[in-house]
């Protein structure tokens, strides 16, 4: 049994066809969110989710819409996304295909992104034609990109993000050299995953600071 | 010398400002359809540009579909990376807010196709997770890559595709078959009781992905 993911603006016929055309849908999972400065969106949206729940319910099939908060704010509907899919992931649940054609241009490529780093099957309809197009999506595999040790240690800084860990701090929780560890940490700097920033209170040490996108990168269910 | 490139829209200028505001750049490339060129906020731009003694470069690129504007957006990343004078490289970042959802998820697509450090700047401005010059090629081994790159133009019987991959042996070629075929980026199929293997839709994407990064079959041999 499959889940299908969906992104919903106005328009429930942009979500539909693919809820339609994806063979053994038991969930359809979607994301939407009213643009505040439109008066009528909230109406539009809320008439929008209750089609397409409506034709869910007619299919015998699961459905969530879920409300973002903000459907303006990408690094927080990425994380909510990501977050999402994990879950039906760890539950067993196949991830058919995720329809980034509705909601605002932040939410769709919010979830263009989490596509990318799930790699999850990918549909898009053009705005103009309503030409369904699949994506040749490539799953970036960061996982062969970053040594072992690198991912150890962004999953350490991430865990203690609230903290300002300094190099030799760092090294002790990793439980490795410190000239070891300022080799992974030369690395993750070149590749734009984390920075070094001077100590507030001594010049002399270097705190390590994960870049914001690394928290995007990891998901914020590790 | 670092330069910003942008979506554009037409009337999403205040994007361009954020990421203008946000992200330090000598030299601005805005990517938009055509018809942009002509709008108050395209003006305004530009405008802005002239008066801190800069140029502003245009580049147009049409939104008909994803991956051809994928394609074009590609081509703008590769040819902004390079100082067309001095030969020496440049500091891109790419900020995809601006313009149509099609044109910024393709804008996304193509910072990771090429590992192009990317934002989203709007209200808020937020660094994606793009890791600089990781593409799609790290996730390859040397022989999977000349698997790769031996079919992109069509697809050929294996017993054919083993004289192209030598010195690899039969059996190193199968398991690297096996390999990418589990990875559905390699299709296989029966003719005339004999195995012929193509690219699947994903895989002729991770060829134009190792095409664009520059890895050809010489370029194996080296590494």
């Amino acid at each position: 049994m499959a889940v299908v993911f969906g992104t919903l603006g106005y328009r429930p016929k942009s979500l539909i066809p693919t809820i339609r055309s994806t063979p053994k849908v038991d969930k359809v999972v979607f994301y939407c969110g009213a643009d505040p400065k439109e008066q009528d969106a909230p109406k539009k949206v809320a008439e929008a989710k209750a089609a397409v729940l409506e034709y869910c319910r007619s299919m015998n099939i699961s459905a969530i819409g879920i409300e973002l908060d903000d459907p303006f704010d990408f690094k927080s509907i990425a994380l909510r996304i990501r977050r999402d899919v994990r879950k039906q992931k760890k539950e067993g649940k196949e991830i058919a295909v995720f329809n980034i054609a509705g909601g605002t241009r932040p939410t769709s490529s919010a979830a263009l992104l989490v596509c990318i780093l799930e790699g999850i099957p990918t549909v898009y309809v053009h705005d103009v034609t309503y030409e369904e197009i699949h994506l040749p999506l490539l799953r970036m595999e960061y996982n062969q990109v970053l040594s072992g040790e690198e991912r150890e240690i962004l999953r350490i800084l991430f865990k203690n993000r609230a903290k300002m860990l300094t190099e030799v701090e760092l090294a002790a929780i990793v439980g490795k050299h410190k000239a070891t560890v300022n080799h992974h940490l030369r690395n993750l700097v070149s590749k734009g995953a984390v920075r070094l920033e001077k100590h507030p209170g001594d010049a002399r040490k270097k705190i390590v600071m994960l870049e914001e996108s690394t928290e995007l990168l990891l998901g914020d269910d590790e | 010398m670092r330069v910003l490139v942008s979506t554009f829209g037409g009337d999403d200028h205040a994007k361009v400002l954020s990421a203008m505001k946000s992200l330090p750049y000598e030299k601005l490339v805005l990517v938009g359809e055509a018809s942009v060129e002509d709008t108050e906020g395209f003006l305004k731009l530009r405008h802005l540009e002239e008066m801190s003694g800069h140029d502003m470069d245009f580049e147009p690129v049409d939104t008909s579909g994803f991956m051809e504007t994928v394609e074009e957006i590609c081509d703008v990343l590769i040819r902004c990376s390079k100082d067309p004078e001095s030969g020496r490289s440049n500091l891109v970042a790419l900020n995809i807010s601006g313009g149509s959802k099609l044109l910024g998820g393709a804008a996304l697509f193509s910072a990771f196709r090429l590992g192009t450090e990317a934002y989203h700047c709007d209200e808020r401005v937020t660094k994606l997770p793009v890791l600089k010059g990781a593409t799609a090629v790290d996730r390859f081994t040397t022989s999977q890559v000349k698997f790769i790159m031996s079919i992109k133009d069509g697809g050929m019987l294996f017993d054919e595709l083993l004289r192209t991959l030598q010195p690899a042996g039969r059996q190193a070629a199968e398991r690297t078959l096996r390999i990418l075929r589990k990875e559905r980026l390699v299709e296989t199929e029966l003719r005339s009781g004999k195995v012929h293997v193509a690219l699947s839709a994903e895989g002729r994407e991770v060829a134009r992905t190792l095409g664009v990064a520059g890895t050809d079959l010489a370029a194996c041999a080296d590494r």
